[in-house]
């Protein structure tokens, strides 16, 4: 198997979930058992969220595409967005809990692979990738 | 999915009493904080959220309970959660706040 879905999905609140259940029916048609499945759909949402939170002007668009492999999946998020510093980037504190900043942490710790890069002006591209049996 | 936030005050604990079905994410996170912070406004109380039938929470739902527990902590007061689903638990350990709420 070596199929890609894309979306081209409108950078508002209310399209997230649209992109969140078409992970976890491609998620589900793969194989992914219901854990899986759930971590696959929070770490679309988060991603998701991120693209939509950075990208002020509703006329845009972000592009959400699935790479369904034999052994894995792998899920990429690209906008246009105003992007962010990934320098200033801290994992939680709870000593000191934030409101923001648990996104990044929780697609990290759901996905089996997680690639960032983003540039303050230019956008943001999130690569995650999830494995079968593992 | 749509969220439902049934929310009344327990006179015989002392709390409110907020029950959440549903989904918070993105879109109704912002109307869950401003529920629970009418009720705040209303009476600075400790409160307890029933997640029996919260079927997803993502990272903008987190950061309200967060901002929520800042504000009661503030007066002394805690938040308890109370019947997590453990898509949710999961969620709520693997960002440490299991521990900084009251779990049930």
């Amino acid at each position: 198997m070596n199929d890609k879905i894309s979306l081209s999905i409108p950078t508002k609140s209310e399209y997230v979930s649209v992109a969140r259940l078409t992970s976890s029916v491609i998620a589900n048609n793969m194989g992914f058992d219901i854990e899986e499945i759930e971590d696959i759909k929070v770490a679309v949402g988060e991603a998701c969220n991120n693209a939509v939170l950075h990208t002020h002007d509703v006329d845009h668009t972000f592009d959400l595409s699935f790479f369904a492999e034999n052994e894995k999946l792998i899920i990429e998020v690209k906008d246009s967005g105003k992007g962010f510093a990934l320098d200033s980037y801290r994992e939680p504190d709870l000593e000191n809990p934030k409101e923001h900043g648990l996104g990044i942490f929780i697609m990290k710790s759901l996905m089996d692979d997680l690639k960032i890069d983003s540039e303050v002006g230019k956008g943001t591209f999130i690569r995650m990738t999830k494995y079968l049996n593992r | 999915m749509a969220l439902d936030i049934q929310k009344v005050f327990n006179n015989e604990r002392d709390v409110w009493d907020i029950s959440l079905a549903g989904d918070v994410d993105i879109v109704s996170s912002v109307e869950l904080k401003d529920n629970v912070n009418v009720l705040l406004d209303r009476d600075e109380k400790s409160i307890q959220i029933n997640c029996e039938h919260l079927s997803y929470i993502d990272s903008t739902g987190l950061g309200v309970l967060i901002s929520l527990l800042k504000r009661v902590k503030k007066n002394g007061n805690e938040i308890e959660i109370t019947n997590a689903q453990p898509n949710i638990s999961k969620l709520l350990k693997i960002t440490g706040l299991d521990k900084i709420f009251i779990m049930k």
